[in-house]
């Protein structure tokens, strides 16, 4: 038997965004009282302060460049023995300066990588109603 | 507003212990502890009944998800003081990151406003059975959502996305880091109670390692190990009646919030910046300059704090921490370097968590150091943790 790679729970707060993902849409909490993307959406808006930011998940491009990236190559998590090597990238999307993100890059760990290269959201389906936001190379 | 710590020098460490450094001990980390406490004590020339103050971090740094239990896998203040049979004024924990420094901050506190007398610092570390970061997580949930169904997990992938961004930027190889691993561990190889005693690293034996986390590979992270060590603090006017040379307490620093991020996501900015901040806090703190300091005790449970903390203090230029370790900058064997690893630091101890750079700060500018005493040490900063996210004291052999 397989042992499953943790799954998502989400939220009251979180859920939009695995329901998006679900249709391999990409959303990211937006602050209903400045407008300011956060990634995790957090109690208090990290941008204005208010306690009261009442985040809406928004469509965003999936667009974004590398900053940074680690080829996984022992698991320390189940479900994950059959996948490494793998790689993780450090993507800061193109919505706004500074929100960053980590998926995995789908292109494998022999795609050669620089730090700013654009990629683009894709996603993993875990099963017929999760999938996890992931990148592709944008070349 | 002066940044100035007000009771500047007015506190110091008077007696210490370190336990031996073992994968395993054979014997209850609550034993080793209250061991090593009376031995600390002991040695401070003071006996348990006038220890009244009791401040420690317990925490177990696994990503395991492991429950801990108090006096086998972990040993808080409140346990310690209770099977030494001690009846304290002031008991602390601190729960922040940097966890060492953290810890001497509340002893200091508590020393300098008259809460305690004598106060004893201790951390007890724990090898736990089983892989160390391995999590049986099937949920993820809460902030974990948002990074383990990816695969972003534990503290080697944390490391690894900001090490990669160095390299990148400042045009570095991870060849390089060798210069960091066999540095610590020749000095380790040189300390008694080290896990890594007598047992030095080649640098074709670093070179030949493959990664597990690129460019990470297993000598750039320290091996978790069981250890105790503790500390005995008072005041400078106490300190005068004791039996060691005492080593004052002239300031600290912690890291300042970060902006909020992905669990365990460190960019590259945020510890530079955060770091370079905090510096300017801790000589603020201590009234001192970045250049009086003989002996920076630098963190490195990861290589790459290594160069962190250099640019982060100012050691060197931002950038030029791979070139400044690769020309020697901090052989502690060669006049004119900067011997920020001579107490072999975690790489060359084991997961002692800051308390290697303590100690050698203790032990040097105490003269207590023994064959490995340097003339030159009259102020030393003990790391803990990320520039950006723990903390660091800076120790003065002079009140």
């Amino acid at each position: 038997m397989t042992t499953t790679r943790p799954v998502p729970v989400p939220d009251e707060q979180s859920a939009p965004f695995w329901a998006a993902a679900a249709e391999h849409v990409l959303k990211v909490a937006r602050c209903a009282r400045c407008g300011t993307l956060g990634l995790p959406p957090d109690v208090v808006c990290p941008h204005c302060g208010s306690t009261d930011p009442e985040f809406e998940f928004t469509c965003v491009s999936g667009h974004g460049a590398i900053r940074s990236w680690t080829i996984v190559r022992q698991a320390f998590l189940p479900g994950f023995d059959d996948d490494v090597p793998f790689m993780l990238v450090d993507v800061e999307l193109a919505e706004q300066p500074g929100l960053r993100m980590i998926g995995r890059l789908l292109d494998g760990v022999e795609a050669g990588v620089r730090v700013g290269d654009a990629v683009v959201a894709a996603f993993e389906d875990l099963s017929p109603e999760v999938a996890v936001p992931a990148f592709r190379l944008a070349r | 507003m002066s940044g100035r710590f007000a009771a500047s020098n007015q506190v110091a460490i008077v007696g210490y212990a370190q336990s031996q450094i073992r994968r395993t001990a054979g014997r209850a980390l609550g034993a080793l502890t209250v061991d090593t406490a009376r031995d600390a004590i002991r040695d401070a020339g003071l006996t348990v009944g006038q220890i009244d103050g009791f401040v420690s971090s317990s925490l177990l740094p696994s990503a395991g998800g492991r429950s801990v239990e108090d006096g086998v896998s972990i040993v808080s203040s409140n346990w310690l003081a209770q099977h030494l049979g001690a009846v304290p004024r002031y008991t602390a924990g601190f729960d922040g990151i940097g966890q060492l420094p953290g810890s001497v901050v509340l002893g200091v506190n508590a020393v300098a406003s008259g809460a305690a007398d004598y106060v004893l610092v201790h951390r007890a570390l724990h090898n736990p059975k089983g892989r160390y970061h391995g999590n049986p997580m099937r949920e993820a949930r809460g902030a974990q959502q948002w990074v383990a169904p990816q695969g972003f997990f534990g503290p080697l992938a944390m490391i690894a996305l900001p090490y990669n961004e160095y390299l990148q930027r400042f045009g570095a190889r991870r060849e390089s880091m060798q210069g960091v691993v066999v540095e610590a561990r020749k000095n380790g190889a040189r300390i008694p109670w080290s896990f890594w005693h007598d047992r030095p690293l080649s640098t074709a034996d670093y070179l030949a390692a493959p990664t597990l986390f690129d460019p990470v590979c297993r000598y750039d992270c320290d091996i978790p190990v069981d250890g105790v060590a503790a500390f005995v603090l008072t005041s400078a006017e106490r300190a005068k009646d004791l039996p060691h040379r005492p080593v004052y307490v002239a300031g600290y620093a912690s890291a300042a919030a970060n902006r909020p991020r992905l669990p365990m996501h460190w960019p590259l900015d945020d510890i530079l910046e955060g770091g370079a901040a905090m510096a300017r806090r801790l000589w603020d703190h201590a009234g001192i300059v970045a250049e009086d300091v003989d002996l920076p005790q630098v963190y490195d449970g990861f290589s790459p704090f290594v160069w962190f903390w250099l640019e982060a203090l100012g050691l060197c230029p931002v950038g030029e921490a791979h070139r400044f370790v690769a020309n020697g900058g901090i052989d502690s064997d060669r006049d004119g370097s900067i011997p920020v690893l001579s107490g072999g630091g975690a790489l060359g101890n084991g997961r002692m968590h800051g308390v290697p750079q303590m100690l050698e700060c203790y032990l040097q500018l105490s003269q207590r150091a023994g064959d490995r005493q340097r003339a030159a040490a009259r102020l030393g900063v003990a790391c803990h943790s990320s520039p950006h996210f723990g903390g660091a004291v800076v120790y003065s052999a002079e009140p």
